[in-house]
Parts: structure tokens; C-alpha cells; sequence
């Protein structure tokens, strides 16, 4: 059998860190049971206020050794209602990664034995929800200071989606060309896929006399 | 003397695709670095918004041309997670045989690209030539050479062919056998040594402040591997530990993320032989395409509200999907599709390696980190 992490601590530690973090205000977490392939995954998956978010990434990052930010992502909801227009997903990881102790001048390697993990060491998956209201300026906090994963994240965030980092240092294009016009966010639901006509893709390969992106077949 | 900004790239050998790196050079010291991606942004992620569960796979396979497979089973994990599907067992092992069929074949796809990099050129050819034989045992499964579309929602594409677990046992074990000359070619050579050697050290928290996963952090002695801390599909059933490198005290060097990725290759390799022993029913059975034994049925559409996510061990680091269902108003398709690339988030932590080291170590330090532009601009 491999060595791999028991479902039932790990659903313990999710347990005990969930119950730790709904005391927080504006903070509601719970712990969700999936399966995939034949194990079974526990998750925190946690609601929380755009006010309270500044403050739950510090408690995560420094009362919960959460170390690794995975991923962060954002979604536009026009017909979410006024509380959640927007909503930015965070995804992290505690991963429990410190430097290898070094003994006599010798780095060791640090032997984990991912079958016998205690508390605070258990690799956990953390799943962050904050809703944003209805605006046409979504912002919510940086956390680029906290983890620097989240530096490109949150610049792709904004680039594909639009939704704005307060905070965030250095904010620019990364996937679009830097010469996108302000506001050209292609993710926002406004903005329609369109495909070619066929004279186009033959005749006009280059796109010179492409119709305005309302015209032709759109999905 | 005078400090001065020099762009490498797009078209350049270092960056292994297409994009800029800024260099801000002090005579021949680095002093700072910017990358400058986005060069093959092709919107995959609004295209997926308007494609059906099942059509997005495709598009996956096309986001590395390296590494098909995994990319196409991090989308399958994601979307059976927000679809609630349970995949029968034999078709976990026979996609935990195509994925580590095709780790190894990337990793040889990076060592024979890292090669030239640093002044081998033999070694390029040696590695395509054992590709080879991955590629032609992917095929028997997927049907096609690069992009195989080889898993299916609930399960996979086609069964284990009649005698591919004979043909994988000889080439994986033929394949075992040659890694020995690759360490003979890579190990002994002075050349190499050299410029990979205290080379573009890295420290194993700092790269996980990062956001750098995979074999990169392995090789700084973090025994941390998606695989085994949030164990999917059959992984906990099979016999195996992530390899991991005892680094320097200041971190991990290039030869070190080197050593680790041929260590990952004897483990993928010897994983693929446990598994084909393993399987339920033998390897030699065979099911028509759709069999419940390797196909579940799967419904087309998500509830409303749910959210699907995965975790999952690429060869170049942790790759995620996430998909956010819109239900029933919006059919068969994801509301959002949200990929996460580990290069994504490794280039920029790779540009600051550089730093401090000439100039003609950044194809080296780059090189070791396995770019691979497709992911990273999606």
C-alpha cells in the first residue's frame, strides 16, 4: 500500500479548522465530502464577507499554517442579484513545507511519513468564496503580500475578468496585449464568442473588413 | 558599471515557446528580471464556455503539446467532481497507466530539450528515441500520437488493447535499463556538471510562498506530492514514494530538479508495471468501448450552484480545473471554466532565480524548470 495521507485524519483536521474559523465574523465555513477515484476527500469550503477577507487570509496564513496559494479566480454573475454580481474563488493548499534542518554543515531531508501526520500538519484543501455586489468597479482585498502565488493570479483575475485587487503592487496585462483598451475585461458575460463567416475566413484571413462583433453568427 | 535592459525572446532558444524575458544586466551579472507572457493567448477558457461538457476535453489535450494526457485528465477529474460521478476501477487503473506513460514522456521530452540548452546534443536524440516508445503505447490507447482525447466522463476512451500489457512490460522494462545511459551521459559529463552545479539555487519555502509545486519543489527535499497528500484515483493502492533530492543548504540547484525528474521517471515507470499487475480482472481482458467495466454513465448536465475542483499532480507541477456548473437554464455547459498552470506561476519565481547569475546561465536555470508556453497562456 502507498503512503498516503488516511481520509479519516484528514477529515478530522478539516473538521477542527472549520470550527476554529466560523467563530470569525462574517466568516461561515463548513467541511465538504467528495470522492475521487477511491479516496475520499474532505474540503473546507468557506463563505466569506469581502470586509472579512483581509482578515481571515492572515488568521489562515499565520493561526492555520496555510502555505500555498493554488489558485484564484473570478466569476461575473450578471443575473446573480445585487449581493453577488461577482465572486472571486480563492483555492489554497497547507502544505506544512518548512527548509530541511541542517545538522553538522549536512542538509537533511525531512522524512514525513504522510501515513502518520498529526494537527496542524495534515495537507488540507481550502476552498474561498467572496461574493461582491452589484457594481460596475468590483474590488476586493490583496493578498499578494501574504503568499506572492497569488501575485499572477490576481493579475490574471483582473486582466481575464476585471475584478480589481486593492492593494495589489504592480497590476498590468498578462495575457492580453498590453496595449488592450482600459476596461476590456474578455471573460464579463457581455462579451460574446463570435465566429467567422466563411467569406471571411477565406477571403479576409487577416480580419480587415470584419464586421463589429455584434454582426455574424454569435453564441 | 552601466546597468541596461536586454529582451530575450520571444524567439529565443532559453524560453522553450514564445515569450520575453526583460534581463536588466550589469555587465554580465543579472541584476533584474521581468517576463512578459501572453504571445499564444487563445482564449481557451471562453471557448469552453460555449462547448458541452464532453467537447471540452479536446480542447485540454491542445493546452500542452508535451504532456496531452494529463492536461485531459485534470479536466476529467474536475468535471466528475461537479457531475458527482464514480468511475469503476478498472478504468482508474488504466488511467493511471496513461498518465504515467505519459509523465515519463514529458520529462523526456524537457531532458532532451534541456540537452542543447546546455551544449549536449546527443543526448536530444537518445531521449526522442525512448519517446518513442511511450508515444507508440499511447497511441495503442488513445489512437493518435499527440492528442490522444483519451479519458471519457466516468471513464475512458477504449480498453487496454489485446497485448499492450505484454508490449508495456518490455518497453517500460527496456526503458528502465536506458535510463542508466542517460545518468552515464548527463552524470559524467564535466560540462554538464558545470553548468548546472550551484546554479540558480532555490529554497523550499520560499517556493512554496511562490506558488511552485511539482518536481521543482521535490527536488528541495520537500517530501510533498498531490499524488500522495490528497490521494485521487488509485494512487493509495500502489506501492511507491514520491523521490525527493537531499539539496544544499542553500536550496535546490539545477543538477538537483535534474536528478528528480529522472528519479520521477523510474518511479512512473515501475508504477506503470504494479499497475498492470494490479489491475482488476488482469490486464489481458478486454472490454468493447462503453462497457460499464471501463465507462460509468454520466449525466450531461450540473446542478445548479455547484462548483467542481481537482487537484492534480501534473508533470510539471499541480494543475487545477475549476468549473462552476450554471444548471439547468444554461444546458450542458460550464458556466466557467478556470484552468490553473503551474508554469503560469513558476516563470515568474524562475525570473527571480536568475538574478545574480551571468547571463549564460539563464538558459540553464530556466531550462531546469521545464517551461512549457502552451499552459502558461492558455
Amino acid at each position: 500500500m502507498g503512503k498516503t495521507v488516511p481520509t479519516s485524519t484528514q477529515r478530522s483536521a478539516a473538521e477542527s479548522m472549520a470550527s476554529t474559523l466560523s467563530a470569525m465574523g462574517g466568516v461561515s465555513a463548513e467541511v465538504s465530502s467528495r470522492t475521487s477515484g477511491t479516496s475520499e476527500r474532505s474540503i473546507v469550503s468557506i463563505d466569506c464577507s469581502p470586509e472579512n477577507w483581509r482578515a481571515l487570509a492572515e488568521s489562515l496564513r499565520v493561526d492555520h499554517g496555510v502555505d500555498y496559494c493554488s489558485m484564484i479566480t473570478g466569476i461575473h454573475w450578471p443575473d446573480g442579484g445585487p449581493d453577488k454580481n461577482w465572486e472571486v474563488v480563492y483555492h489554497f493548499l497547507r502544505m506544512n513545507v518548512a527548509d530541511p534542518p541542517v545538522v553538522d554543515g549536512m542538509v537533511q531531508p525531512i522524512e514525513t511519513d504522510p501515513t502518520k501526520v498529526q494537527g496542524s500538519a495534515v495537507p488540507l484543501e481550502i476552498e474561498i468564496r467572496v461574493a461582491l455586489p452589484e457594481t460596475r468597479e468590483p474590488s476586493v482585498a490583496s493578498v499578494q503580500d501574504i503568499w506572492v502565488g497569488a501575485d499572477w493570479n490576481e493579475k490574471e483575475t483582473w486582466d481575464l475578468v476585471g475584478i480589481d485587487f486593492e492593494g495589489h503592487v504592480g497590476m498590468r496585462r498578462v495575457l492580453q496585449p498590453h496595449e488592450t483598451p482600459v476596461g476590456f475585461h474578455p471573460l464579463q458575460k457581455q462579451h460574446k464568442l463570435r465566429y467567422h463567416d466563411f467569406e471571411e475566413m477565406y477571403d479576409d484571413a487577416q480580419g480587415f473588413l470584419r464586421k463589429p462583433s455584434d454582426a455574424g453568427k454569435i453564441k | 558599471m552601466a546597468e541596461m535592459w536586454i529582451s530575450m525572446g520571444p524567439q529565443h532558444p532559453m524560453t522553450h515557446g514564445l515569450w520575453t524575458l526583460k534581463v536588466k544586466v550589469d555587465g554580465e551579472t543579472v541584476v533584474d528580471t521581468e517576463p512578459d507572457l501572453g504571445y499564444i493567448h487563445r482564449g481557451v477558457e471562453k471557448i469552453c464556455e460555449s462547448r458541452d461538457f464532453t467537447q471540452i476535453t479536446t480542447y485540454c489535450d491542445r493546452l500542452c503539446y508535451a504532456s496531452a494526457n494529463t492536461w485531459s485528465h485534470s479536466y476529467i477529474y474536475a468535471v466528475e467532481d461537479l457531475l458527482d460521478v464514480e468511475v469503476p476501477e478498472r478504468a482508474e487503473y488504466i488511467r493511471l497507466i496513461a498518465v504515467e506513460l505519459q509523465r515519463i514522456a514529458s520529462h523526456l521530452m524537457w531532458l532532451g530539450a534541456y540537452g542543447p540548452d546546455i551544449g549536449n546534443l546527443s543526448i536530444m536524440v537518445w531521449c526522442l528515441r525512448e519517446r518513442e516508445m511511450m508515444m507508440d503505447l499511447l497511441q495503442e490507447l488513445g489512437g493518435s500520437r499527440m492528442h490522444y482525447n483519451f479519458p471519457r466522463v466516468g471513464g475512458v476512451k477504449r480498453d487496454l488493447p489485446h497485448g499492450f500489457a505484454q508490449r508495456a512490460r518490455a518497453k517500460v522494462s527496456l526503458f528502465l535499463n536506458r535510463i542508466q545511459e542517460y545518468e552515464a551521459l548527463f552524470d559524467e559529463s564535466t560540462i554538464f556538471l558545470i553548468r548546472t552545479q550551484g546554479v540558480g539555487y532555490s529554497k523550499p519555502e520560499e517556493m512554496v510562498n511562490h506558488g511552485v509545486s511539482g518536481p521543482n519543489l521535490r527536488a528541495g527535499g520537500v517530501n510533498y506530492d498531490v499524488r500522495t497528500a490528497h490521494p485521487y484515483s488509485v494512487y493509495s493502492e500502489l506501492d511507491w514514494e514520491p523521490p525527493l533530492e537531499r539539496p544544499s543548504i542553500k536550496g535546490a540547484d539545477c543538477y538537483d530538479r535534474y536528478r528528480v525528474r529522472v528519479e520521477e521517471m523510474r518511479v512512473s515507470a515501475s508504477m506503470v508495471l504494479e499497475a498492470l499487475d494490479k489491475i482488476p480482472r488482469g490486464a489481458d481482458t478486454y472490454h468493447e468501448p462503453g462497457d460499464p467495466a471501463i465507462l460509468a454513465k454520466a449525466p450531461s448536465r450540473a446542478p445548479e450552484g455547484k462548483s467542481g475542483f481537482h487537484h492534480f499532480e501534473d508533470s510539471r507541477g499541480e494543475s487545477m480545473f475549476y468549473l462552476a456548473g450554471g444548471g439547468e437554464g444554461r444546458g450542458k455547459q460550464p458556466y466557467r471554466v478556470s484552468i490553473r498552470s503551474p508554469i503560469f506561476i513558476t516563470i515568474p519565481y524562475a525570473s527571480k532565480c536568475m538574478v545574480g547569475y551571468k547571463v549564460a546561465d539563464i538558459p540553464a536555470i530556466m531550462g531546469s524548470f521545464d517551461p512549457c508556453i502552451g499552459e502558461t497562456d492558455r
